[in-house]
């Protein structure tokens, strides 16, 4: 009886030896490697910060341009232009700039960094369902568990900063650009694949001009997800040391400043309705194209 | 028969009242606060033991943070008890609630070698011993390269939004440390301070910035304060160092400001606990060092309050022993 009324549980001191081992192994390992660790991201950080600067000491009217610029060439629609200079405008008029332009700049590399990674791993999901298998609990685990939890080792191996700032942000954004991309792939219709391959291409050639091109909307569709998800961790991401919009949330949050809280979260929101638009106004561009040839 | 067994099982009840009554004649309830850090979990939890074993009391244990509980207290009465209260906080409407004799600030002190400011890692004074003061860290910004700028020194600051981040930036200015090549390292978070501790520890690597004590973190790497000098005077300190930047222009050097860690209660817990209750909340004051200890024992065993008090009460008998009567230290040691 006492069987069933009690689950069985590991003795206390074997419990707790086996948290103070895993703590101890993992400190080993950062004690042994986390310098090299370290210096392996050395580039990204010097790249965040030069981006971060550029940003931050650009004459204010150029940076808007060039985001004017960019949303014209993403969605080629003037409202979209003009929401996002007026947006820019306001953030910076309640003195939000240089916070916006932080988080501006870590989320442009923390996505850069995730299609860099994120396509190829999807690609390789695509060609192989032995690696599907593998990697798609991966990124279940990756999207579900708790940030707090891994926040604690990358600290412990990389410190606190951008860097690891960024690798929180990425390892939550990154699973929708994956995961999209291996379902782009593996949509492509099979007669366009057969005809390539009477044609002669090689599997490279499939992958390059077949396969690629067709499964772009799809793809996309993860880089805007990916972008969104990105978003979502800047005041994760604050928590352990990246300047931007977080940090005045952060100081909302245990002071009770209610407009402070609501001004930079609505500016995060704005980024992320401007990225969101632009993005998929580009997206649907490219389905437009494809649209017509059918 | 019916009006009978009413009286009957109505003069039971009364007897059992009132009998209950004469047995806890001596301590009734108390509520303590169960402050969210671990220095006031552990001194709650022995607080619970002492008063329940030692002197008959039913103690209940309530989640609390400072200034919740504070507000609750003096507007409720309830909790009776904050082991270890931050008055600095709360200073003007503690003295008032004290005054009007809603609370009692029982013990001033009940945790020695306590405070904030600047401190080092050991490793870093035994290379180079000369560092012990916040004037000649900052003359060695090369010394504690940021991690993001490491021709800068990184002077690790408090997280966004707590009091000590506003006077942390007022005194970089006060030392004029931007000139001197330091800048702030954004901390973010607890978890970040504590995890940036930890890494350079771990590494060899040097640090320097803002703590507090007592905190598993100074005592696990037995993290070493630096004298920041003069005290600068009250008026710099309240109307300019703990003030936003904008109402701040011209700070100047100063130690930090005592930190003023109370012990106190409510009314109802002189009149409950009586002349003993007051007596034990008066002599107990834990040594820095020995709390600083029992923080370490916490982490590394990744213990709750509750334990590490049984674990206190068992292995510090010469420290608490003395808070208590004899009588009562002979039930609590029968009761471990």
């Amino acid at each position: 009886m006492e069987f069933l009324n009690k689950i069985p549980v590991m003795d206390r001191t074997a419990l707790r030896e086996l948290k103070k081992g895993i703590d101890l192994s993992f400190k080993e390992f950062s004690r042994a490697y986390g310098e090299g660790i370290e210096s392996f991201f050395d580039p990204l950080l010097y790249f965040l910060i030069w981006l971060e600067k550029i940003l931050v000491s650009s004459p204010w009217p150029i940076v808007i341009g060039v985001f004017g610029l960019l949303a014209w060439v993403g969605s080629r629609s003037i409202k979209l232009v003009i929401g996002t200079i007026v947006c820019f405008m306001v953030i910076g008029y309640f003195g939000m700039w240089k916070n916006c332009m932080a988080t501006v700049a870590i989320i442009s590399v923390s996505t850069l960094v995730c299609i860099v990674v994120g396509i190829p791993i999807g690609v390789l999901m695509s060609k192989s369902s032995r690696a599907e298998k593998a990697i798609l609990p991966v990124l279940d685990m990756m999207q579900t568990i708790p940030s707090f939890v891994y926040l604690i080792p990358i600290i412990m191996l990389l410190g606190i900063g951008k860097v690891p700032g960024l690798l929180a942000v990425c390892i939550y954004a990154l699973p929708p650009i994956v995961r999209l991309t291996n379902l782009g792939i593996r949509e492509v219709d099979k007669e366009a694949l057969e005809a390539s391959e009477a044609f002669g291409a090689t599997p490279m050639q499939k992958l390059k001009s077949v396969q690629i091109p067709l499964s772009l909307p799809t793809i996309f569709a993860g880089v805007n997800q990916t972008i969104m998800m990105a978003l979502a961790m800047v005041v994760i991401a604050s928590m352990i040391g990246v300047k931007g919009l977080g940090v005045p949330i952060l100081q909302a949050i245990s002071n009770q400043y209610l407009a402070l809280g609501m001004m930079n979260g609505l500016a995060i929101v704005a980024l992320a309705i401007i990225f969101d638009r632009v993005t998929q106004k580009y997206g649907q561009r490219i389905q437009k194209h494809r649209g017509q040839k059918k | 028969m019916r009006i009978n067994k009413l009286i009957i099982s109505a003069l039971v009840i009364l007897g059992f009242t009132s009998f209950s009554g004469v047995a806890n004649a001596k301590c009734g309830n108390i509520s303590i606060a169960n402050m969210n850090w671990a220095s006031a979990n552990f001194m709650a939890e022995v607080d619970k033991v002492i008063l329940e074993e030692g002197y008959g009391c039913t103690v209940e244990l309530v989640p609390g943070a400072t200034m919740p509980t504070f507000t609750s207290m003096q507007e409720k009465g309830e909790p009776d008890v904050a082991p270890e209260f931050w008055a600095n906080a709360a200073i003007v409407a503690l003295n008032k609630a004290v005054d009007e004799g809603k609370l009692h600030s029982i013990n001033l002190a009940p945790i020695t070698g306590l405070g904030e400011g600047w401190w080092v890692l050991p490793h870093t004074l035994k290379k180079h011993p000369e560092l012990t003061s916040a004037a000649a860290i900052l003359e060695r910004p090369d010394l504690f390269p940021h991690p993001e700028d490491p021709s800068k020194g990184g002077f690790h600051i408090c997280p966004p939004g707590w009091n000590c981040e506003l006077s942390n930036r007022n005194h970089f200015r006060a030392w004029g440390m931007e000139a001197k090549g330091w800048k702030i390292v954004e901390t973010g978070s607890a978890a970040g301070l504590d995890g940036s501790i930890a890494k350079a520890a771990e590494r060899g690597e040097n640090w320097f910035g803002y703590y507090w004590s007592p905190t598993s973190i100074i005592g696990k790497y037995d993290m070493q304060a630096v004298d920041m000098g003069e005290w600068g005077g009250k008026d710099n300190w309240d109307n300019c160092i703990v003030k936003p930047e904008q109402e701040c222009a011209d700070p100047k050097k100063t130690s930090w400001v005592k930190s003023e860690v109370f012990t106190i209660a409510t009314d109802n817990f002189k009149k409950t606990a009586g002349k003993d209750g007051m007596d034990y909340l008066k002599k107990r004051v834990y040594p820095g060092p020995v709390m600083n200890g029992m923080l370490v024992w916490m982490g590394e065993n990744q213990a709750e309050g509750a334990d590490a008090a049984i674990e206190f009460l068992k292995t510090q008998e010469k420290v608490w022993s003395k808070w208590v009567s004899k009588s009562a230290a002979k039930k609590i040691k029968k009761a471990l």
